[in-house]
């Protein structure tokens, strides 16, 4: 499902011409397999949120080569790189980025909206997925007259609104208390197993990492696929 | 993404700040209803003018005179074989002017004319029809009220144009003229030649009664005679005084009508390779144009200015809505939403604004003109005890110009939204992510 090769990055920090440059990734390989769940851990400024974004798209690849269901992204303009992300892949965020302005059904529907479904569909589709996250009587509420688990459940009902074969996640239990967490790991692993979504997990919490079929670590940078000393298999 | 979702989109967006969307509309709707107003006092000005140089002349008329002395009708003859010439209308000047019915007397300018080219030329008659016989006469609208009875002398000195006016008319005649026979008496206007000489008159009938002139100023008590009658006449003028002899041949007046108002330009010059001068509305109304459209550009220059200002207001709005938004910006392009989308999104709601400010001015606008137009008079009399020319309006806006304004003001609104439309597809997803925007 992705293939990471040789994938290095570096930040440029500081007033241009006289900018330093941050090494933060060196030379990532990195293969996950369709169906899977993987967790990438490690500590706080490893660069595991910076090869996140990377194989989002949020940041543009300086080396390397990201191939994400069979196509290379990583040379992809801004638009083609919008439309990609839209066709196959969700989001769960730690801080869960709804729009504060939309109810959740809006929130929801919102993919359907950017690709263009008819207004009916739409309308079904968003129905359907509220109520599989068990937020159908919540539909007309605004973010912010929902709990936080209510709000991580309508940050995955956008997710997985337009039925995408990969799902990203960044810490997305970093907001929830213990058994909302619970609650949402339960539902991630019913969609791995169900509708063979695959996810990749970007996590520091160890609770989170036990559900992944691999645990890959990052540290200062580094990641080995398939060395025992990073890899540990589940 | 469907035009109808951004619709919705930019209408929930909109609703939002109602109040500061609603203020950039009042702006744009101002500087609209300016650059509107403005120029519709120079299209005014503009209508007024040429309204007044063609109530006096037709579009498809040319005056043709010629520099080695008048025109006689071997000319005419030459004029009317010239393509496109509808008629060629021309007049002989007769020195006798004075009529008489019973009691009343006039002193008319008389001409003789052909009746025939009369009628293509376009003459229009109020009552009767056109001359078929000899005697027959036409008669100018204002002729019944300078028929009049002998006045006492010096009947009107002390009295003021109007209460001389309201006097003389109680002397003027105030029955129907038409069919009626008048007394021609063959008098010249010679000191030298004693009155007791010009004895000889002839009976003439009234047949027909030309309209009303145009503008409530003009008068018309002139008369039309035939070429016959003034073949008849002429003799018996002659006879009185000899030295009229030479002219009874030559036109005072040789005017060319085209069959349309777009053929004046072509017949003029082929009248002009024919050695003759020429004067038509066309040409007139041709400098007349060129004039009041820099004029009128002028106007529009200085109203766009307005416009501009006002869409400062919109770049304002806008750069504040994509500001207040770039957290939405930032999760709708995480999501799948592509730049393009985006900037139609922004750029949507600053034409929307402009749209929404457009119309509202131009409807504005024509209340304004309306109101403006429907005051003045009322005001003039008013304050200035006087009544402010005919047909003078202040402010007139003809469809062209609410053309160009809707085009000036929609085409500046786009340009004042395109730059924060821009600006919000540079929208950095992680610094929005983590609301670092």
């Amino acid at each position: 499902m992705i293939t990471v090769r040789n994938l290095s990055y570096a930040f440029k920090i500081g007033k241009k011409e006289k900018e330093n440059i941050v090494p933060v990734l060196h030379h990532v390989d990195l293969q996950v397999a369709e169906g899977e769940i993987v967790a990438i851990v490690g500590r706080s400024g490893s660069g595991k949120s910076t090869l996140l974004n990377l194989i989002s798209g949020f940041i543009k690849s300086q080396t390397g080569d990201i191939t994400i269901d069979g196509q290379q992204v990583s040379k992809l303009s801004e638009s083609k790189w919008a439309e990609f992300r839209l066709e196959h892949l969700g989001f769960i965020f730690q801080s869960f980025q709804l729009i504060p302005s939309m109810t959740a059904f809006e929130n929801v529907e919102l993919p359907l909206v950017l690709k263009g479904v008819s207004e009916k569909e739409r309308k079904d589709q968003t129905m359907k997925m509220l109520k599989k996250v068990g937020l159908e009587k919540y539909q007309s509420h605004y973010p912010g007259e929902l709990s936080g688990g209510q709000q991580q459940r309508v940050s995955i009902a956008r997710a997985l609104i337009l039925n995408p074969p990969l799902i990203l996640a960044d810490e997305p239990t970093g907001s929830l208390d213990s058994e909302n967490e619970k609650e949402l790991l339960n539902f991630i692993k019913e969609l791995n197993e169900k509708d063979g979504i695959t996810f990749l997990i970007i996590t520091h919490d160890h609770e989170v990492a036990s559900i992944a079929h691999r645990k890959v670590e990052i540290r200062d940078g580094y990641l080995r696929e398939g060395s025992k000393l990073h890899e540990v298999q589940r | 993404m469907k035009f109808k979702d951004k619709h919705r989109f930019v209408r929930s967006n909109m609703k939002r700040n109602k109040t500061r969307v609603w203020m950039t509309i009042l702006a744009s709707t101002m500087g609209c209803a300016f650059l509107i107003m403005l120029a519709s006092v120079g299209f005014a000005i503009h209508k007024t003018a040429v309204d007044d140089v063609m109530s006096y002349r037709l579009m498809n008329e040319i005056e043709i005179q010629n520099d080695n002395g008048p025109l006689v009708e071997e000319d005419v003859k030459k004029l009317q074989d010239i393509k496109n010439v509808k008629a060629v209308s021309r007049k002989k000047y007769v020195p006798a002017s004075e009529m008489t019915l019973g009691e009343y007397t006039v002193y008319a300018e008389v001409n003789s004319v052909n009746m025939p080219s009369e009628r293509k030329a376009g003459l229009q008659l109020e009552k009767g029809r056109m001359p078929k016989s000899k005697n027959e006469i036409i008669i100018g609208h204002h002729f019944a009220q300078e028929l009049r009875k002998e006045m006492p002398e010096n009947f009107t000195e002390g009295m003021s144009d109007e209460e001389a006016q309201k006097e003389m008319k109680k002397f003027a005649y105030d029955g129907d003229l038409l069919n009626q026979t008048l007394t021609y008496h063959m008098k010249v206007d010679n000191p030298d030649i004693k009155t007791e000489t010009q004895i000889k008159t002839v009976q003439v009938k009234v047949v027909g009664i030309k309209e009303k002139p145009k503008k409530e100023w003009m008068t018309d008590s002139s008369v039309m005679i035939t070429d016959d009658l003034h073949s008849e006449i002429m003799p018996l003028l002659t006879e009185i005084d000899p030295e009229l002899k030479n002219s009874d041949d030559s036109y005072t007046s040789v005017r060319v009508y085209t069959s349309s108002a777009e053929d004046v330009k072509e017949v003029s010059e082929k009248i002009k390779d024919k050695g003759y001068l020429t004067y038509s509305v066309v040409s007139e109304l041709k400098e007349l144009n060129i004039y009041f459209t820099l004029f009128k550009a002028g106007l529009i220059f200085i109203g766009a200015i307005a416009v501009l200002i006002a869409s400062i207001g919109i770049f304002n709005t806008m750069t504040m809505a994509v500001t207040e938004r770039s957290q939405d910006i930032g999760i709708m392009k995480a999501i799948g939403a592509t730049p393009k989308t985006i900037k139609r999104i922004f750029l949507l709601e600053s034409g929307y604004i402009g749209l929404w400010g457009v119309g509202l001015g131009t409807i504005l606008a024509y209340l304004i003109s309306y109101g403006i137009n429907f005051a003045l008079p009322i005001i003039v009399e008013q304050f200035m005890n006087e009544k402010p020319p005919e047909d003078f309006i202040l402010s007139y806006i003809p469809w062209s110009l609410t053309v160009i304004a809707v085009t000036i003001c929609m085409s500046v609104t786009l340009l004042s939204g395109w730059r924060p439309a821009a600006k919000a597809t540079t929208v950095d997803v992680l610094k929005a992510l983590r609301r670092d925007v």
